[in-house]
C-alpha cells in the first residue's frame, strides 16, 4: 500500500515558528511532526511513502534525505489546497492509498484500523471543531462534511487521514479533499467513518505544548551524554550525545535533551520539556512545560515555563515567563489562550526581560534591561 | 578522467553496473560502455550519457561485468573510443581510467605484430598486450601481471576474459576501491556505486594487482600476495542520493550548515600537528575553487597570525623554484587533482613538510602528503563545488584560529546557524538582473576579493554567463572600460576596514551606468540608497560574513542557471575532478 503525506502547507496559524520550515517540520519532543507520521506508517508495514512538499521544500527534503527509510518527494509549487497537493502525487499512485497530513500526530493503531477499508476517513471528537472539517455521521457512514464551519453542527471532525481508491482522483472538483469527499457522498458513494484513538493537531503555536506532553510520555529514556554524578534524575529522561549536564542539576522526566548541549550546574528541568541540540542553559535556570529548539542560549537565573522558544535565540540572565490567559489575534481570528510565551527564531532579549502571554516574531531584538513584554511583536522588530 | 565499475557475484551484473556508472557520471560522461561474461563476452557501448542511453546496456547477460563512463583524453568521444575495449578475438575486455603515456610506441609494436586497432585510445594497447600474454599462457592473472610492467603512466584497470570467471584489477596512480560484499565483490573508482550494497571497502595501493572471484579476493604486489585492511565507510546511502532535490548542487548547498559544523567539530585545534602550529611560512597549492579558499586563508592568516603565506596554482607550482623550508598545503576536494598531487610530490622532494586537505578518505593525496585533514562534507556530486568549499574553509579557519592569538572558537561554533539563515533569503530580484547579462563583474576588497573570484567562478561555470571577479581597486585599471548598463556588478560591501572605500568604488561604477547589486549587512543606511539591489546579510563577524556571502553567491548562480535552464550538475565541458595535467 502507498501513503501520501501532505507537507507542503506553511501553517500560517503557528506563526512565528514556520519561518524556516513548514508546520510538518516543527520539532515536538525533538522530532519533526512528520517523522511520527512516517514512523506510524512504517509500523503498519507501509513502505511506499510519498511526501508532497512545497513551502520551504529544501528544508523538508534535506530532512527526508537523512531518514533511514526511503521516501519519495513530490513538489507542489503553489499551495492551492489539499486536493491539489494530492494531485501532484497522482502519477505515482498505483492502487489504494492513504492520505495523511504531515503536521498532525497519529498513532499506528488508528492507521491499522483505517488502511484496509477503501473510502474511509479517520474521525475524532474535538472541543473546537470549527477549525477543522466537521463530519456528520449516520450509522458509521459519513453523511456530510463541512470545511471549517462558523457554527459547527457536531464535535466530530475529520483528522485529514483518508483511505482512498485510485479512482478518487476523478472525483476531485474543488481545491480541498473535503470538497471531493462531499461530492462523492452526494453521488451516493459510501464513505466510512473510523474513529481514531490518538490524534493530535496543533492549530496555534501554543498547542504544540500539549502535543509535546503527549509525545514525551511515550519516549523511552536513554543516556548518551556526560551527566555529572551530582545530577538528580527522576522519571524518563533522554540525554543526547555530547551533552554535558553540570552538578546539582535536577531533571524530572519526561524530558528529552538533544546533542551537544551544555546545561548547568544547578539547573532545574521540570516535566514535559523538550530541549533541542546545542542548547546552553546557564546556572540556576528553571525550565518546565517547554519546547526549546536548537542553538538557543538561556542566561542564568531564568524561569521559562509553558513556552515555545525557536532556534538560535539568546535570552539574557533573569529572563522570566509568566503564564497568563488572554485574547490573541492570529490570522484575523480572536482566540482566547493561556500560555507563557512563544518566541520565533533568533530572538535576542536583555537581562530581566519578562514575557507574559505573548507571541514574539522571528529576528526580534529586545534591548535594554527589565522590559516587560505582554503583547505580540512582529518579525524583525527592535524593542527599545 | 573516467569512472569504472566492476561486479562479480550472484546478481545480474549489467543493471547494477549501469546504476553504478550513473553515480560516477561526475567523473566524466561523454560516453559509456559495459562488458559482461554472458554467452562469451557481451558488450554494449555508446557515445553520450549513461543516464540518457542506458536502456540497452542493462540487458546484457551474466553475473560478472565491467563498465566505464568516459571523459575523453585520447581520441574524441564516439562509440568506437568508448570503453570497454576488446582484443582482436573479442575474448578479452578491459576498462581503464588514467593515461598510458607510452601507448604510442606500444601501439606501433603491436600493429607491426599484426594487431588490429579499432579505436584511437591509449587503453586499447592494454588489451592487445594481455591478448599476447594470454595466448602464451591462458591464465588471466599472470597475463595481466606480465603486461603491467610494460605500462607507463596512470591506470586503474579491470579485465575480464571469456572462460575465466573472475575480474582482474590493477591500479597505479588512479583511484580504485574494492567493495567487499557477501559472496560478491565490487570494484569502482570511488565508493558511491558500492555503498548501496556494502560498507566494507579495501583501498588499493599503487602497483597492486587483484583477482576478484565470486567467493574470494587475492591481492598481489610485485607478484607477492599481500593483505590490505578492510575499512568501514560511514557514508550513508542517503548521502549519495539526490533525494528529492532538483539538483545535486541545491542539495549540497543546503547541506552546508551541517558540513561546516561537522568539519569544525572534527578538527580539534589541540590535535593539529606541531608543524602547522609552528610553521614559519606556509605555501598553498590548489586549483579552481580550492585556489579561492587558499586565497581567503592567505588574507586571514597574514592579518591574524603574521605568518607569510604564499599561494600558487598547483599547475604552475613546478615552474617556480621550490620553497626551501616551511609547510606546503595542498587543497583538493577529490584528493585526485593531478596538478595538486604533482605539486605536493614536488614539495616533498624539495624537503618541505606537506599537508593535504581533502574530502575523500583513501584518495591518492592521502598517500602523497605527510598529514591529511579531512573535510566532513560527505560526497559531493555536483561539478560546481559548494559544500566542500565551505568545509575547506572550516578547516582553514580552524587553522587560523589555532595559530592566532585572538581566538575565534565562538564564531566558528556559531557559523552554521548564520549559513542556515541565509538559505532563507529571496534572491529573485538579483536573479532577474543577472539572467540576461552578457557579462557580470564581482568586486570586493580584502578577503572579499577571493569571495568575488569564487562568486564569478560559480556563475560562469553553471550559468555560462561570462563573469569575472576583481579586487575592487583593480577595476579602474582596465576593466572599467567594459562597464555599461548591460553589465551588472555584484559588490561585496561589508562593514569594516574596506567599507568606505568600497562605497566610493560603487559610486564610481554607478556613474558609469552599471547596475549594482550589493551584498551588505542588515542595518546599513548608506548602501541601499546608492545601489540598485541590496542583499542584506545578518550582522556578523568577519569570518561569518565571508561564509554567508559565499552562500549567497552560490544561490545566485544556482537560481540564475536554473532560470536559464542550464544543466546545473554537469555543466558542459567540465568534469568534477581533473585528474590530467
Amino acid at each position: 500500500m502507498q501513503a501520501v503525506i501532505l507537507a507542503a502547507g506553511e501553517g500560517k496559524r503557528v506563526f512565528p515558528l514556520t519561518r524556516n520550515r513548514p508546520k510538518a517540520m516543527i520539532p515536538v519532543a525533538n522530532h519533526p511532526i512528520i517523522e511520527y507520521v512516517i514512523d506510524a506508517l512504517q509500523k503498519n508495514g507501509i513502505r511506499e511513502i510519498i511526501v508532497v512538499v512545497g513551502y520551504r521544500k529544501e528544508q523538508v527534503t534535506r530532512f527526508l534525505n537523512g531518514l533511514e527509510v526511503p521516501v519519495e518527494v513530490v513538489v507542489q509549487n503553489k499551495q492551492l489546497g489539499t486536493a491539489h497537493a494530492l494531485q501532484c502525487a497522482e502519477p505515482k499512485i498505483k492502487g489504494d492509498f492513504l492520505v495523511l497530513p504531515g503536521d498532525n500526530y497519529i498513532d499506528p493503531q488508528s492507521i491499522a484500523r483505517v488502511m484496509d477499508i477503501p473510502n474511509a476517513i479517520l474521525v475524532k471528537e474535538h472541543p473546537n471543531p470549527s477549525n477543522f472539517g466537521v463530519v456528520l455521521l449516520n450509522n458509521g457512514l459519513v453523511t456530510d462534511i463541512v470545511e471549517k464551519p462558523e457554527h459547527a453542527p457536531s464535535f466530530m471532525v475529520s483528522t485529514g487521514i483518508y483511505s482512498l481508491k485510485k479512482n478518487f482522483f476523478s472525483s476531485i472538483r474543488g481545491n480541498d479533499i473535503t470538497d471531493a469527499i462531499s461530492g462523492m457522498i452526494r453521488a451516493g458513494e459510501r464513505i466510512t467513518a473510523v474513529p481514531a484513538d490518538d490524534w493530535q493537531d496543533a492549530i496555534f503555536a501554543w498547542d504544540l505544548l500539549k502535543m509535546n506532553r503527549r509525545l514525551l510520555s511515550s519516549l523511552p529514556p536513554a543516556r548518551e551524554g556526560t551527566v555529572s554524578r551530582q545530577t538528580i534524575i527522576h522519571g524518563p529522561v533522554r540525554v543526547g550525545k555530547g551533552t554535558t549536564i553540570g552538578p546539582n542539576t535536577v531533571i524530572t522526566g519526561p524530558v528529552v535533551i538533544g546533542n551537544d548541549c551544555t546545561i548547568g550546574p544547578n539547573c532545574c528541568i521540570m516535566p514535559d520539556t523538550s530541549i533541542g541540540s546545542r542548547v546552553n542553559l546557564d546556572p540556576f535556570t528553571i525550565l518546565g512545560e517547554a519546547i526549546i529548539m536548537d542553538d538557543t542560549s538561556i542566561g542564568s537565573h531564568s524561569r521559562i515555563i509553558d513556552t515555545v522558544v525557536g532556534e538560535r535565540c539568546t535570552l539574557a540572565d533573569h529572563t522570566s515567563v509568566s503564564t497568563m490567559a488572554g485574547l490573541m489575534e492570529i490570522e484575523g481570528c480572536t482566540i482566547r489562550s493561556e500560555f507563557g510565551a512563544v518566541l520565533g527564531d533568533n530572538v535576542t532579549s536583555g537581562p530581566f526581560t519578562v514575557y507574559k502571554n505573548c507571541v514574539i516574531g522571528n529576528n526580534v531584538t529586545i534591548e535594554g534591561q527589565e522590559s516587560i513584554i505582554s503583547r505580540n511583536i512582529p518579525d524583525g522588530s527592535m524593542v527599545i | 578522467m573516467c569512472g569504472i565499475v566492476g561486479y562479480i557475484g550472484r546478481r545480474d551484473a549489467a543493471p547494477l553496473i549501469v546504476e553504478g556508472l550513473k553515480k560516477l557520471e561526475y567523473r566524466g560522461y561523454d560516453s559509456f560502455g559495459i562488458a559482461t561474461l554472458g554467452r562469451g563476452i557481451e558488450i554494449t557501448k555508446h557515445q553520450g550519457r549513461i543516464s540518457e542511453k542506458a536502456t540497452t546496456a542493462a540487458k546484457l547477460q551474466g553475473k560478472t561485468g565491467i563498465g566505464h563512463t568516459r571523459w575523453a583524453t585520447h581520441g574524441i568521444p564516439n562509440d568506437a573510443n568508448a570503453h570497454p575495449h576488446t582484443d582482436c578475438s573479442g575474448k578479452i575486455a578491459v576498462v581503464h581510467n588514467g593515461i598510458i603515456e607510452n601507448y604510442a610506441s606500444l601501439k606501433r609494436d603491436l600493429q607491426l605484430r599484426g594487431h588490429l586497432f579499432r579505436s584511437d585510445t591509449d587503453t586499447e594497447v592494454i588489451v592487445h598486450l594481455v591478448e599476447e600474454e594470454y595466448a602464451k599462457k591462458p591464465d588471466l592473472l599472470s597475463a595481466v601481471q606480465a603486461v603491467i610492467p610494460k605500462l607507463e603512466g596512470s591506470y586503474a584497470i579491470l579485465v575480464i576474459a571469456d572462460g575465466e570467471n573472475r575480474i582482474i584489477a590493477a591500479k597505479n596512480a588512479s583511484p580504485l576501491v574494492i567493495g567487499v560484499g557477501d559472496g560478491e565483490f565490487f570494484a569502482a573508482s570511488d565508493m558511491t556505486p558500492v555503498i548501496e550494497f556494502t560498507e566494507r571497502a579495501i583501498f588499493l595501493e599503487d602497483g597492486d594487482i587483484v583477482t576478484l572471484a565470486k567467493k574470494n579476493i587475492e591481492i598481489f604486489h610485485n607478484s607477492k600476495p599481500v593483505t590490505r585492511p578492510v575499512e568501514l565507510i560511514d557514508w550513508s546511502l542517503e548521502d549519495v542520493r539526490k533525494g528529492g532535490f532538483a539538483h545535486y548542487m541545491l542539495k549540497e548547498i543546503y547541506e552546508q550548515p551541517q558540513a561546516f559544523y561537522n568539519t569544525i567539530r572534527s578538527v580539534d585545534p589541540k590535535d593539529l600537528p606541531e608543524k602547522i602550529l609552528r610553521a614559519k611560512s606556509i605555501t598553498l597549492v590548489a586549483c579552481g575553487s580550492s585556489f579561492h579558499t587558499g586565497l581567503i586563508f592567505k588574507y586571514l592568516l597574514e592579518a591574524n597570525c603574521g605568518i607569510p603565506a604564499r599561494l600558487e596554482f598547483a599547475s604552475e607550482f613546478k615552474y617556480f623554484p621550490g620553497p626551501v623550508n616551511g609547510l606546503v598545503i595542498g587543497i583538493t576536494q577529490s584528493g585526485e587533482t593531478a596538478d595538486t598531487l604533482a605539486a605536493l610530490k614536488y614539495a616533498k622532494i624539495s624537503g618541505c613538510s606537506t599537508l593535504a586537505i581533502t574530502n575523500v578518505l583513501g584518495s591518492s593525496v592521502t598517500r602523497v602528503a605527510d598529514t591529511t585533514l579531512f573535510m566532513r562534507a560527505g560526497p559531493e556530486i555536483s561539478v560546481g563545488a559548494t559544500k566542500s568549499f565551505i568545509a575547506q574553509l572550516a578547516i582553514l579557519m580552524q587553522i587560523v584560529n589555532s595559530i592566532s592569538e585572538t581566538k575565534y572558537n565562538d564564531v566558528l561554533q556559531q557559523a552554521h546557524k548564520a549559513i542556515e539563515e541565509v538559505l532563507l533569503m529571496d534572491l529573485s530580484e538579483a536573479v532577474t538582473a543577472c539572467k540576461n547579462a552578457q557579462s557580470i563583474f564581482y568586486v570586493g576588497r580584502g578577503p572579499f576579493y577571493p569571495v568575488s573570484l569564487e562568486g564569478a567562478l560559480k556563475m560562469k561555470e553553471i550559468s555560462y554567463i561570462h563573469a569575472e571577479g576583481y579586487a575592487a581597486g583593480e577595476l579602474k585599471h582596465g576593466p572599467f572600460a567594459l562597464l555599461s548598463p548591460e553589465t551588472p556588478v555584484i559588490a561585496l560591501c561589508m562593514p569594516g576596514d574596506t567599507y568606505s572605500v568600497m562605497i566610493s568604488n560603487i559610486k564610481e561604477m554607478k556613474a558609469r551606468g552599471a547596475p549594482v547589486i550589493a551584498i551588505g549587512t542588515a542595518g546599513d543606511r548608506e548602501l541601499p540608497d546608492i545601489v540598485d539591489i541590496f542583499i542584506a546579510l545578518p550582522k556578523s563577524p568577519l569570518f561569518i560574513q565571508i561564509l554567508t556571502s559565499l552562500v549567497i553567491e552560490q544561490l545566485l548562480a544556482y537560481h540564475t542557471a536554473l532560470t536559464l535552464g542550464r544543466d546545473i550538475d554537469k555543466p558542459r565541458n567540465l568534469a568534477k575532478s581533473v585528474t590530467v595535467e
